[in-house]
């Protein structure tokens, strides 16, 4: 990459942006097809419970009301939300089929039983309150550890002792002798932690418009965030034809590892089989609190033992994954736990397992970050823990330990490119590290400062635990713009405007000349969705890949034009010129219309189409910082300034980078001090089932200051050097924040979020035996 | 239900409308008159995705009842641009990286214009403390901030 980089490395506004600043954007709420009918869901109110008997009969006679259906209506077939039958590896954690499109039985309270089809949403709702479900209610478990007793309620009968999956680490990650390492270690320090079910909190709500028409063409309006996979999988759950479906993403509210999964769609195409008409179901924001994926909560063990000099020597993970009434994505998400936790350091001998438990819960899935930022938060504080007890400093402790380029990375594949290091330096200089490390213990009354860090590396795509596949198809208008056919998904995250810059920089066309073709399995080719980080990676790969081939069609056309050869020709601002006399030129517009237009009788529309699977996977590392200011009156705490350190390779766009890093931190300021999920004991519902109980940050609760560093070095495989940014923004946040909360006043939370109370309650058990 | 009819002038345009006593504003706005820039997210007051200027109040369409507007002036995100020409919010939302999903944006940006209405040279903490009330998952809010400053300032220099 000699030539200089006209595109790539600008802070360039994604074209259709504008849309959604003039509200002319459209989300799946807001589309509307004739004759349209409103769906709505019966969700049961118990945990656990038999469905002896529905009588619809009521709701069907009301005036208004095209369709009333439960389980007897659904195809009987078991489905997987999160998909079935992904080339995966290792297998024990491939997805599992587990339901039905209405609960045959209720798993947790929230489960869909019944739904409904009317002429609008008040008739809707009117027909729900008259379904008479006759339930029995059964014996339920929500704590995972007492669903593995002998004895516990069966929440599926497959799962012995509720038990969805033991997994132990992928061999790689199996190193050593772990009980001699941690004997000839110097430090050893073991902390139990819990991290608790994190809602995505997307601000558009879980929706759908199915329309199944005469033809049984099914047209399906969904925010799933992996439409040919979700494309697929509606297939086989009514036996259809992939051909005769199409999935349309149209503007998204945000996924946050929740569009993972697919939710209502199954039901509103039910609804819209049955009635012949389009059918609209929108959740309620209640309604998204308790039935769709939250991320996995987790309790695990974390043990590490270090040499005197602060080298790790011994490391080991026991996991234990609470998954809800399916299983989702918790088992892989939970699996993954030791990947990162293990992968991050290098280390001799580890090893470690997770157990993945049904309990009659809201379903657990997918994150952000994917397990990482669950299991980071132990694995840092841990680090910190050690560093007290070696007398080092956290920074020197990680530096010591961080693997570099070339070392196994944490999906058993070398590093490609790994500037942590820098992150780390960087970070610590930004915040003021040295000056403030320990300093104000004792300062200001009942407030206490302190700051404090944490590191991750992270991954660009699933491979090799996962295939990772995307198409790109380029081709050329008669005007010398061009269209870039893709399909990742857009859940907000920018991804066609990287792409649109990466198709530039390869084209050698300005980017305003590039148009996205996208959002529909129909019309473009497969790719398998937003998730891990992998868009700018993977379907990059593929785009610039595909810009190659576009562009060699290009200067060979040319080269008949200009009478030169291709090998000597180039494209720069919109003209294509020999590079050893640039005033011998030709315009791409010229070009490509006499390829489309012309009596030769040789026409061709000038085009490049790739398909691409990673064999590779660069990781993307980065360092975080916080400083916080504590009352150790009101346990509050309040955040000062924010630091995150990002090696995600080259960025494309310096903007996109920053905006994924500073969202990073509000969820993790949320997964890390405010947002508790909380289920009642006695009822299994769900209490915090709205934004005044579950408390997500708003702009009172972010740090003063929050500054993105990126470390900006291309790294070898990414396109133009670009390595994954969606997920790292928020993965360490929360353990940097822990990290500073213990600089500042002395306590190790391990419960995740560390709210007022916990804090106060830390406190209260520590003063006693200090000062 | 009674229906009754209410005149709501939305974005410039006068509107009879026939509702029913309990419909909301932003039911209204998205199902009758098909504003659907107008968002709904949590349904219930909490997050400000629905917000319309009332009278060049910022309010909330999720829980205002559509006959409690009657003879008033609505402003929806579609009334912001005038003329095809973007407002300088709009402008700057989109230059400074403040819109990514886009749901919270056109609640942002009525708060916003409410804002700079009221108090045209704010401060980053009285943007903050102003803006508390809307909540986004995606930005983190740093660009938003950004961008309500740089449109006060651009509107500042007459820009207007
Ligand atoms: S939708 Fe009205 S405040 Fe949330
Ligand atoms: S941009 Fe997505 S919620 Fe604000």
């Amino acid at each position: 990459m000699s030539q200089k980089l006209t595109c790539v490395g600008k802070r360039i506004t994604q074209k259709d942006v504008l849309l959604k600043a003039t509200g002319e954007a459209r989300y799946v709420p807001d589309v509307r097809l004739p004759g349209m009918l409103w769906g709505k869901v019966l969700h049961s109110p118990y945990p656990h419970a038999k469905i002896k008997k529905i009588d619809k009969s009521k709701a069907e006679k009301l005036p208004g009301v095209a369709a009333v259906i439960t389980v007897e209506d659904a195809p009987k077939i078991l489905w997987a939300r999160s998909f079935r039958d992904m080339p995966m590896a290792p297998s024990g954690a491939l997805q599992r089929a587990d339901e039905y499109i209405l609960a045959d039985k209720a798993r947790y309270v929230g489960d869909p039983v019944a739904a409904i089809a009317a002429v609008d949403e008040k008739t809707a709702e009117e027909a729900l309150e008259l379904i008479e479900v006759d339930y029995e209610q059964l014996p339920f478990v929500l704590d995972p550890f007492e669903a593995i007793k002998p004895g516990a309620p069966l929440v599926h009968d497959y799962a012995k002792n509720n038990m969805a999956v033991h997994l132990t680490p992928p061999p790689f990650l199996v190193k050593g002798d772990v009980e001699k390492g941690f004997a000839e270690s110097d430090v050893v320090v073991e902390e139990k932690f819990f991290v608790s079910k994190q809602v995505a909190c997307q601000m558009e709500t879980q929706s759908c418009v199915a329309s199944v028409d005469s033809s049984g063409k099914i047209t399906c309006y969904s925010p799933c965030q992996l439409a040919h996979p979700f494309r697929r999988e509606l297939g086989k759950m009514f036996n259809v034809p992939v051909g005769k479906i199409n999935v349309i993403n149209p503007f998204v509210g945000g996924s946050f590892g929740c569009r993972l999964s697919c939710h209502n769609e199954p039901i509103c195409v039910l609804l819209s089989m049955k009635t012949h008409k389009p059918v609209k179901l929108v959740y309620s924001k209640e309604e998204d609190f308790i039935s769709i994926d939250t991320r996995t909560p987790h309790y695990y063990t974390v043990k590490m033992g270090f040499k005197k000099d602060g080298t790790l020597n011994a490391m080991n993970l026991d996991v234990t994954t609470w998954a809800g009434g399916y299983l989702s994505r918790a088992q892989l998400a939970g699996g993954i736990t030791l990947i990162w936790g293990l992968g991050h350091y290098r280390c001799p001998n580890m090893n470690g397992s997770c157990d993945v438990i049904y309990t009659n819960t809201t379903v657990a899935g997918a994150g952000r970050g994917f397990g990482n930022p669950a299991i980071m938060w132990g694995v840092e504080e841990v680090v910190d823990m050690a560093a007290e007890k070696l007398g080092m400093n956290p920074v020197e402790l990680r530096l010591k330990n961080t693997k570099q380029t070339g070392e196994m990375a944490n999906m058993g594949l070398p590093i490609e490119s790994s500037y942590i290091d820098d992150c780390i330096r960087e970070g610590a200089r930004a915040i003021g590290w040295d000056e403030k490390r320990g300093k104000n213990k004792g300062g200001n009354g009942t407030l206490k400062r302190g700051v404090g860090m944490a590191t991750m590396t992270h991954c660009s795509g699933a491979w090799p635990l996962l295939i990772e596949h995307s198409n790109a198809f380029i081709k050329f208008n008669e005007d010398g713009t061009a269209d870039l056919t893709v399909n990742p998904g857009s859940p907000g995250t920018h991804i066609w405007g990287t792409l649109s810059q990466i198709a530039a920089e390869g084209l050698g066309i300005p980017v305003e000349d590039i148009y996205i073709v996208t959002g529909e399995t129909d019309k473009t080719m497969f790719d398998l969705g937003s998730h891990a980080s992998r868009s700018t990676y993977v379907t990059g790969n593929a785009v610039l890949e595909a810009a190659r081939l576009a562009k060699k069609q290009l200067l060979e056309r040319a080269g008949k034009i200009l009478s030169e050869s291709p090998d000597d020709l180039d494209v720069r601002d919109r003209q294509i010129y020999v590079k050893s006399n640039p005033e011998k030129k030709t315009s791409v517009a010229n070009v490509c219309s006499q390829a489309i237009y012309n009596l030769k009788g040789d026409s061709m529309n000038i085009s490049g189409k790739s398909s691409w699977c990673s064999h590779y996977n660069s990781i993307p590392t980065a360092a975080y910082f916080a400083e916080v200011e504590v009352d150790t009156e009101t346990g509050e705490v309040k955040i000062l300034n924010f630091v995150t350190a990002v090696d995600c390779g080259k960025a494309i766009n310096p903007m996109t980078v920053e905006g994924q890093c500073e969202g990073g931190v509000q969820q993790g300021v949320g997964y890390g001090l405010t947002e508790d999920y909380v289920i009642n004991k006695n009822t299994g519902a769900v209490e915090s089932n709205n934004f005044t109980s579950y408390k997500m940050p708003g702009t009172m609760d972010m740090p003063e200051t929050t500054k993105t560093i990126i470390i900006d070095k291309p790294d070898p495989k990414g396109p133009f050097g670009a390595k994954g940014v969606g997920e790292p923004g928020l993965v360490g946040v929360a353990p940097a924040i822990g990290n500073a909360i213990h600089d500042a006043v002395g306590v190790w939370m391990k419960d995740l979020p560390a709210t007022p109370e916990k804090i106060l309650k830390a406190l209260m058990e520590k003063s006693p035996q200090q000062d | 239900m009674k229906k009754e009819i209410i005149n709501l002038t939305v974005n410039g345009t006068l509107h009879e409308i026939s509702v029913e006593p309990q419909v909301t504003l932003n039911e209204v706005l998205r199902e009758q008159l098909d504003l659907t820039g107008t968002k709904l997210s949590c349904g219930a007051g909490e997050c400000g995705a629905c917000t319309v200027l009332i009278d060049g109040k910022p309010e909330l369409s999720c829980c205002t009842l559509a006959m409690t507007a009657n003879g008033k002036d609505i402003l929806t995100i579609e009334g912001l641009a005038r003329d095809g020409e973007l407002h300088p919010l709009q402008k700057a939302f989109v230059e400074c990286g403040a819109i990514q999903c886009g749901f919270c944006t056109p609640g942002m940006l009525l708060t916003s214009k409410a804002l700079l209405d009221e108090n045209p040279d704010p401060t980053r903490e009285e943007v903050k403390s102003y803006l508390s009330g809307n909540l986004c998952r995606c930005t983190g809010y740093v660009k938003i901030v950004d961008a309500v400053l740089a449109a006060a300032t651009e509107m500042n220099k007459g820009g207007k």
